[in-house]
């Protein structure tokens, strides 16, 4: 079956090269000596990072989007691990209903929860808050949760939670011992790729940011709008490295043929 | 017993059990949809009422009227607006699927040992936040960048190509940022498609480029009108690429709502532009639900 000829194969490498070039092309600048990126490059140098290193406002929204990042995985895990529980095991009327409800929030474009939730944030009084940041994230992170863990739950065989209840554990004991261990790599797999959603999230940020909260992508989009100087180019590369590990993570704990469901 | 004997046929006795209780359930599955009821759905209600409110002397009042939408749809500049977005919606769908299909396939296809990095290859631009995306493309596109700097210098071309700030540069950035969720939505429909049903058309005459226009890619239409649903949906809804791409000079639907809501603080028009597009994306997500069933229903 192996009948894919030169002239697929070569499309093929086109694509991904497509894809994948913006990306080499950030971080070949940000080691890149000169201003402007042409090619032959004008030398290796490490000033740009220096620059970053150099700029409070930078490391201050790579420090936010890390903590952001972080809590916004916590609470998306435990909340999105429990609906996915329920969604795949419980057998009951309008859970088709339920389940398209709880991943609505991916399918909504981004900037309508960002203007929706401005607004409403504004009128309570919470714009402009750490708070309102937080639960922004968690909206649109928790659906991705939710279908991590489910993915992980259809393969699990309920016979041996059955199994450990008819010899003694309770229910609680049953799933805390047993289901909880084999679904662990899809928990581990939606907590980190919860961080690495909310981490790169420009959109919703963008709606609930104030001066003092401003994470890393829209501290990004700020400079780039008057500058065009390689510093940014050095931020982005050390944004793509953090984004690699978190993924090379992911395949580690789950493997990314199941994580990505095919 | 078995599980899952036949589809349809669910076991009759009730002993078995059931999943969770139902005081279980609700206790676990409370804290999301609450979350989701007060900080999504009551917003986006809110929003909606907000649009048919109306701003007066730079204030926002609350009111009932329909002037917002009137005023979108008899200005030729908002709707022209819109057009454009829809039609570059509609150029991006096709590009990413004219160069998504070729890699599903390969990739549904493939049994190579590099298929793990194949998929960290189609994920990472997925996952790199998009700021980032676009600002790789800028480093290209540039007057002063990669491509037109180099051609520049080596004698090639006087004066730079108009790769940015048009509609050229701002469909080929989104054409990037939305191929991998083309690919995706493609991969898992061609994956179940069964490799005998192409050998069986093979076997009785048919030339590979027959068997793949009348057996894989009609059983892969399912796949194909999900990933366009989403990819336009995603590419009408963008507005970082086409501001830093577009430089203000490509003007699409959801920089109109970026400006009135952060800009120009008119909430109530803001409101109801964000609506508009709030309509149009609910009608692509509905057809989207209703084709992605159908792929799964039809090809297991």
């Amino acid at each position: 079956m192996e009948r894919t000829g030169w002239g697929v194969r070569l499309a093929v490498c086109a694509v991904y090269a497509f894809l994948l070039v913006p990306l080499v092309v950030v971080v070949l600048a940000a080691f890149n000596a000169g201003n402007y990126f042409t090619f032959p490059p004008q030398g290796f140098s490490l000033k740009w990072f220096a620059n970053f290193l150099r700029r409070r406002e930078f490391l201050q929204a790579l420090w936010l989007s890390t903590e952001l990042g972080l809590w916004t995985a916590a609470l998306s895990t435990v909340v999105g691990t429990l609906a996915a529980i329920v969604l795949v095991r419980g057998r009951f009327r309008g859970r088709d209903l339920v389940n398209a409800y709880v991943t609505s929030p991916l399918l909504l474009p981004q900037i309508l929860t960002g203007v929706a939730l401005l607004q409403y944030f504004s009128l309570l009084g919470l714009a402009q808050s750490y708070w309102a940041l937080l639960i922004g994230h968690v909206v649109v992170t928790t659906p991705y949760v939710v279908r991590t863990v489910s993915a992980t739950l259809y393969n699990f065989d309920l016979a041996l939670e059955e199994a450990a209840q008819s010899l003694g554990a309770s229910p609680v004991r049953a799933f805390l011992e047993i289901t909880l261990g084999i679904i662990k790599p899809g928990v581990v797999a939606g907590a980190i790729f919860a961080f690495a959603i909310s981490f790169d999230n420009f959109t919703i940020s963008l709606f609930l940011t104030s001066p003092g909260l401003t994470p890393l992508p829209i501290e990004l989009f700020a400079y780039l709008k008057y500058s065009f100087d390689p510093t940014a180019a050095a931020v982005s590369a050390v944004a793509i490295g953090i984004t690699l590990v978190l993924m090379l993570l992911i395949a580690r704990f789950m493997g990314l043929e199941e994580f990505t469901g095919f | 017993m078995p599980r899952g004997v036949g589809r349809g046929a669910e076991p009759p006795s009730e002993e078995i059990s059931e999943g969770p209780r139902l005081w279980v359930r609700l206790a676990l599955l409370l804290p999301f949809t609450a979350i989701l009821a007060l900080f999504f759905t009551v917003p986006l209600v809110l929003m909606a009422v907000i649009s048919l409110s109306r701003q007066s002397f730079a204030r926002f009042e609350w009111a009932l009227t329909f002037k917002n939408y009137v005023r979108f749809f008899s200005d030729p500049f908002y709707v022209g607006v819109l057009w454009d977005t829809l039609w570059l919606g509609f150029l991006v769908t096709a590009a990413a699927l004219l160069l998504g299909y070729p890699l599903a396939y390969h990739l549904a296809r493939t049994r190579t040992r590099w298929k793990p990095v194949l998929l960290v290859f189609i994920l990472s631009p997925l996952l790199v936040g998009i700021v980032i995306r676009c600002y790789g493309w800028m480093i290209l596109l540039a007057d002063r960048g990669l491509i037109n700097g180099t051609l520049i210098e080596g004698g090639w071309i006087s004066r730079p190509l108009p790769l940015m700030y048009n509609q050229f540069g701002v469909g080929l950035a989104l054409v990037h940022v939305f191929l991998p969720f083309m690919v995706l939505s493609l991969t898992g429909v061609i994956k179940r498609i069964d490799p005998a049903l192409l050998e069986a058309s093979m076997t009785l005459g048919a030339s590979p480029a027959r068997a793949f226009w009348e057996v894989t890619l009609p059983l892969s239409l399912p796949g194909i009108l999900a990933g366009s649903l989403l990819v336009f949906s995603l590419a009408i809804s963008s507005f970082v690429v086409p501001i830093l791409l577009g430089g203000f000079k490509v003007y699409v639907l959801p920089i109109i709502v970026y400006e009135q809501i952060l800009s120009v603080f008119d909430w109530p028009f803001g409101a109801a532009n964000a609506f508009i597009l709030l309509l149009i994306s609910l009608g692509i997500i509905t057809g989207y639900i209703k084709v992605a069933e159908r792929a799964l229903r039809g090809l297991v």
